[in-house]
């Protein structure tokens, strides 16, 4: 006798349990044609659903509609954010790398200075001093000679 | 700096040039033959100063040149520079051969009296 009582109450769940897949499978398959609202993609079931039920009426199924273009409005916000957080980052990523990458090239570069050409050009009459001259081979001494003389002739 | 300043300086260098031989040559090519009187007296006593045997004929055997210059003023700084010298054997030897070999009388007569004053000085 029990065991009769067990088996129909099995079957009592079993039946139960078929119609709660039912329901959840008829609440996953949204917007099947992507519908669009106020150009976001509908993304809830606004659509007569399998399983009639008394809430199902105009002002319902219009308040839904305005929650599920918000819903998607705001996903639809976050993607748009996403995307610009990113590039904004990708871009702060190039500076970085930029700026590291002078920083080494200054690093690495070597910068010196021809001082005797600076003073030669702060002071041009340096480069006429004897102690200048005499550094400088006959050569030279020459062709300098040579520019200065045709202007005493 | 004006440029017989720097000309002035030019010639300095090469009294003290470690090229020595380089710097005659140049003291004789531009030096001797400029048309300026003070270059040329600077140049002679920049030569006498080396008080070498190639720098020393330059100036008393050349004609128109140092001791034999047509500037009295040449001539005489050459010959103030030459009684200045320390050793002046290099000099003397030079001006007896002048005397001896040198073509023109000119030179010779210029060259006896110049050794005649560095004797006696």
């Amino acid at each position: 006798m029990q065991i009769g009582k067990i088996s129909l109450h099995t079957n009592k769940t079993a039946e139960r349990a078929a119609e709660k897949n039912i329901e959840k499978t008829n609440n996953l398959t949204t917007n099947p044609f992507g519908v669009s609202f106020k150009g976001n993609v509908i993304q809830a079931d606004v659509f007569e659903s399998a399983k009639k039920s008394i809430s199902n009426t105009g002002i319902a199924q219009k308040t839904k509609l305005y929650a599920s273009a918000v819903v998607s409005g705001i996903n639809n916000f976050n993607e748009a954010f996403k995307s610009r957080m990113n590039s904004v980052v990708s871009f702060g990523r190039k500076i970085t790398k930029n700026v590291f990458d002078s920083i080494e090239r200054i690093g690495n570069t070597e910068i010196s200075f021809d001082m005797d050409a600076i003073k030669n050009t702060l002071f041009p009459n340096r480069q006429y001093s004897v102690k200048q001259l005499t550094n400088k081979s006959v050569d030279e001494l020459k062709q300098m000679w040579q520019e200065l003389t045709p202007a005493i002739a | 700096m004006d440029n017989n300043k720097k000309i002035r300086n030019i010639i300095q260098a090469l009294g003290e040039h470690k090229d020595s031989q380089a710097a005659i040559d140049l003291l004789t090519e531009i030096g001797t033959n400029s048309p300026d009187d003070e270059i040329r007296e600077l140049t002679a006593q920049t030569l006498i100063r080396k008080n070498t045997h190639e720098s020393l004929r330059v100036v008393l055997i050349s004609k128109g040149k140092g001791i034999n210059d047509l500037s009295a003023r040449v001539a005489m700084a050459s010959i103030n520079e030459l009684l200045s010298l320390k050793d002046k054997s290099e000099a003397i030897k030079i001006l007896e051969d002048t005397i001896k070999l040198h073509s023109e009388e000119d030179v010779r007569n210029t060259a006896r009296s110049v050794r005649a004053l560095m004797t006696f000085s």
